[in-house]
C-alpha cells in the first residue's frame, strides 16, 4: 500500500452512470462539520483526478445532501480509495453497491 | 506595517511557508503533542476521543471486515500521519521552502490539527446551534482553530494556484 504523497493520477471513473459488476463497492465521503469546502475539493480532485467542477459538484452533495458517492471499484482499491481520504483527513467508508438487506 | 503577503505561497518551482518564528514554534508545538498522542501506546479514553476524526471507520456495516481493515491499516495510517508530521518539522526548522508533495504533507498536517481542535471544541454545523461547544467562543483554541483554517485555506489556494 503507497502511503506517498506524490500526486496520484487516476482515470476518472464515470461514477454516476456505471456501476460494473467488477466494481461492487462504492466509496462514501460523508459531511463533518471540519473539513473546508475548498479543501475537500482540491482532495476529490487530487486523490481521483476530478475536474474542478466534478469535485465542486460532489463536495457541494456532501455539504448539502450529506454524502456523497466519490469511487466504485473493487474491494481492495475501494480500501485504497478510503485509506488514502483518510490519509488527508475525509470522513470516508466504504459499501458493497446495491439494496441494503 | 508591512505589505500582506500570503504564509504559503508558489516561490521559484516550488512553495514557501513563510509564518513568523513564533507561529513556525507554535504550530511545531503542536505537532509534537499530536505526534504524543499517536504514538501513545496506551491511550486513555480523553485521547482517544481526541483522535477519533483522524481515524475513522472504514467498514462501518461489517465489524468483521473492519476489525481486518483496522488489523492491517491502522498501524500504516499512523506511520502516514507521523510521516506527515516530519516534514512540517523539518520545513518549519528550515528555509521554509517546499516541493509539491511536501506542501501536500505541511497541509494534511495542518488538517490534522484542525480535526483535533474542532473535535476539542465540539464544532458543528448544524443549523440551529452554535458552532462550538458554548462557552469556547473566546477560547485559545478556538482562535487557533480559526488560524488553523485560514492557513489551510492558503495551502490549497498555492496548490490550485487560484
Amino acid at each position: 500500500m503507497p502511503t506517498t504523497l506524490e500526486p496520484t493520477r487516476v482515470m476518472e471513473p464515470d461514477v454516476d452512470e456505471r456501476v460494473a459488476e467488477d466494481h461492487p463497492w462504492i466509496v462514501i465521503v460523508w459531511n463533518d462539520p471540519v473539513n473546508l469546502m475548498s479543501y475537500v475539493t482540491f482532495v476529490l480532485q487530487k486523490l481521483f483526478g476530478y475536474s474542478n467542477e466534478k469535485a465542486t459538484e460532489l463536495m457541494l452533495d456532501v455539504h448539502h445532501k450529506g454524502k456523497a458517492v466519490v469511487a466504485n471499484d473493487t474491494r481492495e482499491r475501494a480500501e485504497m480509495h478510503v485509506f488514502r481520504l483518510h490519509e488527508h483527513g475525509l470522513w470516508a467508508t466504504m459499501e458493497k453497491d446495491g439494496p441494503s438487506t | 506595517m508591512s505589505r500582506f503577503r500570503p504564509p504559503v505561497r508558489a516561490k521559484g518551482e516550488g512553495f514557501i511557508v513563510d509564518l513568523g518564528a513564533d507561529e513556525s514554534a507554535l504550530i511545531r508545538r503542536l505537532i509534537g503533542e499530536l505526534r504524543s498522542l499517536l504514538t501513545d501506546p496506551e491511550p486513555d479514553e480523553g485521547a482517544q476521543a481526541l483522535l477519533v476524526r483522524l481515524f475513522p471507520v472504514t467498514h462501518p456495516d461489517d465489524e468483521d471486515m473492519e476489525a481486518e481493515y483496522q488489523r492491517l491499516m491502522r498501524d500504516e495510517l499512523v506511520q502516514s500521519k507521523l510521516s506527515t508530521f516530519d516534514i512540517v518539522d523539518e520545513t518549519l526548522s528550515g528555509d521554509g521552502r517546499v516541493d509539491e508533495g511536501e506542501l501536500l504533507a505541511v497541509m494534511q498536517s495542518i488538517n490534522s490539527i484542525r480535526l483535533v481542535l474542532g473535535t476539542m471544541l465540539g464544532v458543528t454545523d448544524e443549523p440551529d446551534a452554535d458552532e462550538v461547544t458554548p462557552g469556547l467562543e473566546d477560547s485559545a483554541e478556538y482562535h487557533l482553530y480559526n488560524y488553523m483554517s485560514w492557513l489551510l485555506e492558503w495551502c490549497v489556494r498555492a496548490l490550485t494556484g487560484s
